[in-house]
């Protein structure tokens, strides 16, 4: 069960990657195409500050699960790897349950900031794009980052359990 | 409880969790949320904790980051550091020490296209390494070098590390950039200062290279040029204000995606694992970024930082004493922790200590660089020492932190030199007139 949930989470993180994938590009072919347009025929891409800061929102933050699955984020190894495995999985249990509740907190907020934004009408400031969906895809993309930490949790309870 | 009293038992509750493996983004985040709900309340907190996420994610100004990051890779993919090293290889390989410094000059060259440390030593790693294995090169010396040498990627224009430092300190990255040029240059020469000392004293440690003609030599040139223009078009072109930082990395990352395509050396599925590591590593960095923004939001609220400068208003020692001081924090944190992060940490804190002061914040960014460079290779938490281990799999770790103490020396000399001629580092920006 659990593996499955794994299994299931990791391919939504991998899909997640390929749409920030997207918004990287899409950032990187409207700043070159932006600087060229400029300085070359003196026609700049109306909105590409907006175009670009919305690309980088669904960039980051469809990527933060796989970068958690790909031990991007950096910490210090330095003191638990030398206890021993029973005192790792009960530090681990705790860690993870903090950066579970640490990464729900932050979708539940994200969500009714969205909301505010929606009802308040809030657009960019050059293209007039409506701002709440990219609020809403930072707490989507932090939905998987939940479920890795939760799973992680659950298995550190198991193994210190099992110890 | 005071609020002072609060900042500390949240620094001291920050130390733990990072001692306790929690990502250090995440651990600044989560203690300075927890921070700003105690001392404001828990609707001041959550508004906090949404509203920097967003504003960090969307800031164009950080855009910089992502584009350098990119190029990074893309150079990285394309192959410009094989290059660059077959070119320094057959100009100074057949020198006593030679395929040492030409991992140097090669380390140098690429760090002018990419921003990222750990990036220039694997680039390296991989390909000097089998050759140095080749012509009996001692482990120390050669593993030392490639780590070593691989920390001028964060000196040497374009750095990630002087783009976040310029946007905590809101100076201005162009001249950030002019002034990481001429420090890069002393470092490159005083490592190859530091190669040729330890051969004169044992030769045997790094013996030459084959012997190549005057014809190769010019031929290996062509190898350079891709680098030398892309680097020329970007970071000058940044320099005279053609291109702002973000058109600047974006340009960057198109040249070195266009290089890569033009030379075949990117193919689909190297070109998709370039996006994916420039984008990871971008995303771990606007983590970094967002946790130390909240963490930073609790500090200001603790007013710790404005107590700082009242206590050094209080001592009365002259600045460098200060500066030595912060330098020490940075070099021992350093030892524990990933550059970003000590940034992310100290600087925010440090700043109004050097508002007081009236540094010149340019020439502390330098040296900034130049502290955290030094954690990059001292251990326990050396990264590219990790790197490094991770290509030279049958090196013992204790060789290459042995390996790496003669260019450490080189880092501290050059602190030294910069702390007495400040004007290293001041003397480019100063010709920047914007």
């Amino acid at each position: 069960m659990l593996k499955r949930l794994e299994r299931i989470n990791h391919s939504v993180s991998v899909w997640f990657e390929r749409i920030g994938i997207v918004g990287l590009l899409a950032m990187l072919g409207v700043t070159c195409v932006d600087v060229l347009g400029t300085k070359c025929f003196r026609s700049p891409i109306h909105g590409a500050i907006d175009i670009v800061m919305l690309c980088q929102v669904v960039a980051i933050a469809f990527t933060i699960a796989i970068a958690q699955i790909a031990g991007r984020h950096v910490r210090v190894e330095l003191f638990v790897s030398r206890l021993a495995e029973t005192s790792q999985a009960v530090i681990d249990s705790f860690i993870y349950l903090f950066q579970f509740i640490l990464f729900a907190l932050i979708a539940w907020r994200t969500y009714v900031l969205a909301r505010s934004l929606q009802i308040a009408g809030e657009v960019s400031a050059t293209l007039f794009v409506p701002l709440y969906p990219f609020v809403f895809a930072i707490a989507l993309g932090c939905i998987p980052v939940c479920i890795i930490f939760l799973l992680k949790f659950v298995n550190s309870v198991i193994k210190a359990a099992r110890k | 409880m005071n609020p002072v009293d609060v900042g500390f038992i949240g620094i001291g509750i920050l130390l733990l969790l990072l001692f306790l493996r929690m990502p250090i983004a995440f651990s600044m985040a989560f203690v300075g949320f927890l921070g700003l709900a105690y001392l404001n309340d828990f609707r001041a907190a959550f508004y906090t904790l949404a509203v920097d996420i967003y504003e960090i994610f969307s800031s164009y100004p950080l855009s910089v980051v992502t584009m350098f990051v990119l190029m990074g890779s893309f150079a990285f993919a394309s192959g410009m550091g094989t290059r660059l090293y077959k070119a320094a290889y057959v100009w100074v390989g057949q020198l006593g020490g030679g395929l040492v410094i030409a991992t140097v000059l090669a380390s140098a060259g690429f760090s002018a296209i990419c921003g990222s440390s750990p990036a220039a030593a694997a680039t390296m790693g991989r390909i000097a390494l089998p050759e140095m294995k080749k012509y009996h090169y001692h482990d120390g010396i050669s593993t030392g070098a490639i780590a070593a040498a691989g920390s001028l990627g964060i000196l040497i224009p374009p750095s990630t590390v002087l783009i976040i430092y310029g946007i905590l300190v809101e100076e201005s990255i162009g001249k950030l950039f002019a002034a990481g040029i001429l420090p890069g240059v002393v470092l490159t020469l005083l490592f190859m200062i530091t190669v040729f000392i330890l051969c004169r004293r044992n030769p045997s440690v790094a013996p030459s290279g084959p012997r190549t003609g005057w014809k190769e030599k010019a031929r290996a040139l062509a190898l350079v040029i891709e680098t030398l223009v892309l680097f020329l078009f970007v970071v000058g072109g940044l320099l005279i204000g053609w291109f702002s930082p973000t058109q600047a990395g974006g340009i960057g990352a198109g040249g070195a995606l266009f290089i890569g395509l033009i030379r075949r050396e990117l193919n689909w599925n190297k070109f998709i694992s370039a996006c994916e590591d420039g984008l990871r590593m971008a995303c771990m960095i606007f983590l970094l970024i967002a946790g130390g923004t909240i963490f930073g939001h609790f500090m200001a609220v603790t007013t710790i930082p404005f107590t700082l400068v009242d206590w050094v208003m209080g001592i009365n020692v002259p600045p460098t004493v200060i500066v030595a001081l912060m330098a020490f924090i940075f070099v021992i944190g350093g030892m524990f922790m990933d550059s970003m992060a000590m940034l992310m940490l100290l600087v925010p804190i440090f700043l109004p200590i050097l508002d007081y002061l009236q540094l010149n914040l340019i020439w502390f960014g330098v040296l900034v660089v130049l502290f955290v460079e030094s954690g990059t290779i001292t251990p326990p938490v050396g990264v590219n020492v990790f790197v490094v281990k991770g290509i030279a799999l049958n090196v013992p770790l204790e060789t290459i932190f042995k390996g790496i103490v003669p260019f450490f020396m080189a880092i501290i000399a050059l602190i030294l030199i910069l702390i007495i001629f400040p004007q290293i580092s001041t003397f480019l920006p100063s010709l920047i007139t914007y």
